[in-house]
């Protein structure tokens, strides 16, 4: 009988060498995929099926919140900045980017602790737990998206063609997202305040990058949303979908870059530690 | 590693931590190491911490039964997750060949408000089935399961017995190599227990290496073959489970104190004062007798009598009866006396008892005496279980 052999002892990864970590980890993955989805879908299911309304809460939250800010813009509190769309188009499509990033943030840095009780009972791939929590961002970001279209049509906007490349353009956003998950899951596994500080942060975040109002030109803001990754990010593929044009490239360049080592790293890191979380959570 | 271990544990070692807030430091402090590609030096302890589990070593032959045993806390479930790869050993090296199910918590992946047809799909990507595994067995694990209607409910308005059906139905169809079972199957009803022990068996005989925590001895007695017995953190192996169990039993009376308790030994009318009882260690069969001398200044007439043995936490009873039982009138009469007690044929195995006796004026207006002796019975040598009875065997 020829059966695959699993060996633990501590540092195990340490001993088998960096490279072969890649494999592992790839390995790992592809044959999760469907333990993914069904995490996937467990959490979907779940949130929505104790109420009445069911899964059109989807759609109000999203609805709830950009009527905030209309309501705030047209009372005068909200300097805007120069933008050549309707206001709503704008803020909606800006914030679906951004809930993509800060649901996804949140709810992958709360995905061991949520499972605590699941993983120091059963064996399975931690990274799916990861992975899984971030697809109900990206359901969000699909109804958003629809919300979106139906803006498009009340206004009678035409949008570029290029917004059929979003699905390309919004890869990096997704990649950092989970590249920070990977790192705050395991973090926020061992004290809670990672939690709790990235709940406050994310507000604040996302007053400090232009999502509702157009990046200012001077000032300190502007300085700093030169160098904040998240801005690109998200602020080039709403004006591929506005203009069909990218004013950025650069910094949308370099912010994919950086994106794409957050995440390798990042994933390399968590598959060193996840060993250890079990036993701290 | 030889082809017929299935599970090789070499000196391994797991460390906890008592207090939380030192338990985060170290978890940073060891992850941190990890992140940077340093060594942890995990098997140094520190401040707070001390060893779960503290340098065991066995091996396991596929298609063997083991039997973990053990007082609370030293160590099995730890030990038992450690097999499953959830804790990782601090030193040492655990090597595992084949496909492990471990039934640590029933139905830990469950979620309450999913129906029990949603959580099998989950629980048992879960458990690491694939979908077209699922698909196949999936008329298996409902039919073992047998909620019938309650399928397409929420797992949250199932009974527990339910919710253990559905866990473990979806468990054992997972058709591991290894089946690691912790104390879970207590919940299910003697039927599904049943149901249960006899696919263990059937999974035994497919050449599934079996790993069985419990506290019933009966269980243990029954399925396994050899045994480890677990005492804060350390580990005895025994190739005889009779001999392990023995030892398991031990422990717990070796705690208990062995003196009389002498709540009662009469009055100001009656005294009890030489008490004689003929042995305090015993064999399964023995008799035991005690005879009691008194002095009265009057007549206790139906008296009654109780006797008793107990098991030493007394929340068993293995006998218990008044002397009315036996339709015996028993009069004390004032003077000097000797009263005796004997209880014959005693089949106890293998277990620390306590004798009570009990003394009552008539209709129990009065306790007179109560004294409740520790005494020992040996076991016999290729019996397990708490009574030792006569067979007779023949063949025609």
């Amino acid at each position: 009988m020829n059966k695959n052999i699993v060996t633990y002892e501590p540092n195990n990864s340490l001993k088998k060498g960096y490279f072969s970590i890649f494999g592992e980890i790839f390995n790992e993955l592809i044959k999760n995929r469907w333990l993914t989805y069904q995490l996937f879908k467990r959490d979907l299911f779940a949130i929505y099926k104790q109420s009445f309304i069911g899964f059109f809460w989807v759609f109000i939250i999203p609805i709830i919140s950009v009527g905030t800010f209309i309501v705030l813009n047209r009372a005068g509190i909200f300097i805007i900045g120069d933008i050549n769309v309707p206001y709503p188009i704008y803020a909606i499509l800006g914030l679906a980017f951004w809930q993509l990033f800060s649901t996804g943030l949140v709810a992958s840095s709360n995905s061991l602790v949520k499972a605590g009780p699941m993983i120091t009972k059963i064996n399975f791939s931690k990274k799916s737990l990861v992975f899984a929590s971030t697809g109900q961002s990206i359901v969000s970001f699909l109804i958003q998206f629809i919300l979106v279209l139906i803006l498009f049509i009340f206004y009678g906007f035409k949008p570029n063609i290029m917004i059929l490349l979003i699905p390309l353009f919004i890869i990096p956003l997704f990649l950092f997202t989970l590249g920070f998950g990977f790192i705050l899951s395991i973090l926020n596994g061992i004290m809670r305040d990672i939690g709790n500080i990235l709940a406050i942060l994310m507000t604040f975040l996302m007053f400090l990058t232009p999502i509702l109002y157009a990046k200012p030109t001077n000032g300190l803001l502007a300085s700093i949303t030169n160098y904040n990754p998240i801005y690109y990010l998200i602020s080039v593929p709403r004006e591929i979908i506005l203009m069909g044009t990218i004013s950025e490239w650069k910094g949308y360049i370099i912010s994919g870059i950086r994106s794409i080592i957050v995440f390798i790293v990042c994933l390399i890191i968590f598959h060193l530690t996840e060993t250890r979380i079990t036993e701290r959570i | 590693m030889d082809d017929k271990i299935a599970i090789k544990v070499e000196h391994i070692n797991k460390k906890y931590c008592k207090s939380l807030k030192r338990s985060m430091i170290y978890g940073i402090e060891d992850i941190g190491k990890n992140m940077v590609g340093l060594n942890a030096n995990s098997g140094k302890l520190r401040k707070n911490e001390f060893w779960a589990i503290d340098d065991v070593s066995f091996e396991v032959k596929k298609g063997e039964t083991l039997g973990i045993i053990g007082a609370n806390g030293s160590g099995k479930t730890t030990l038992l997750k450690m097999l499953n790869g959830i804790f990782w050993p601090d030193k040492g090296k655990i090597t595992i060949r084949g496909k492990v199910g471990a039934l640590i918590q029933i139905g830990a992946g469950f979620h309450p408000l999913l129906t029990g047809r949603e959580n099998i799909y989950i629980n048992a990507a879960i458990l690491g089935m694939t979908k077209k595994e699922v698909d196949k067995r999936f008329d298996d694990i409902i039919e073992f399961a047998d909620i019938g209607d309650f399928l397409d409910t929420p797992v949250k308005f199932y009974s527990s017995g339910m919710f253990v059906r559905l866990g473990f139905a979806v468990a054992v169809h997972c058709d591991p190599d290894i089946l690691l079972v912790d104390e879970v199957l207590a919940v299910g009803d003697e039927g599904f227990q049943n149901k249960c022990f006899n696919k263990i068996g059937e999974l035994k005989k497919n050449g599934t290496t079996t790993i069985l925590v419990s506290h019933n001895m009966h269980i243990i007695s029954t399925f396994t073959e050899k045994i480890i017995f677990l005492n804060n953190g350390n580990a005895k192996y025994f190739i005889s489970v009779a001999e392990g169990i023995k030892e398991y039993t031990k422990l717990f009376n070796e705690k208990k104190d062995l003196g009389i308790e002498k709540i009662c030994t009469g009055n100001d009318k009656i005294k009890f004062h030489d008490i004689n009882i003929n042995n305090r260690i015993f064999f399964p069969g023995d008799f035991f007798s005690i005879s009691m001398e008194y002095d009265s200044i009057i007549d206790y007439d139906e008296a009654d009598i109780d006797i008793a043995i107990l098991s030493s936490n007394e929340l068993a009873i293995y006998f218990q009866a008044t002397n009315r039982a036996y339709n015996k009138i028993i009069n004390l009469k004032n003077g000097k006396h000797i009263l005796d007690v004997k209880i014959e044929d005693i089949r106890i195995n293998n277990a620390t008892v306590k004798i009570a006796i009990a003394i009552w004026a008539k209709n129990r207006s009065e306790l007179l005496f109560w004294w409740r002796i520790p005494v020992e019975f040996n076991g016999v040598a290729y019996s397990t279980g708490k009574n030792f009875l006569k067979v007779l065997y023949k063949v025609k």
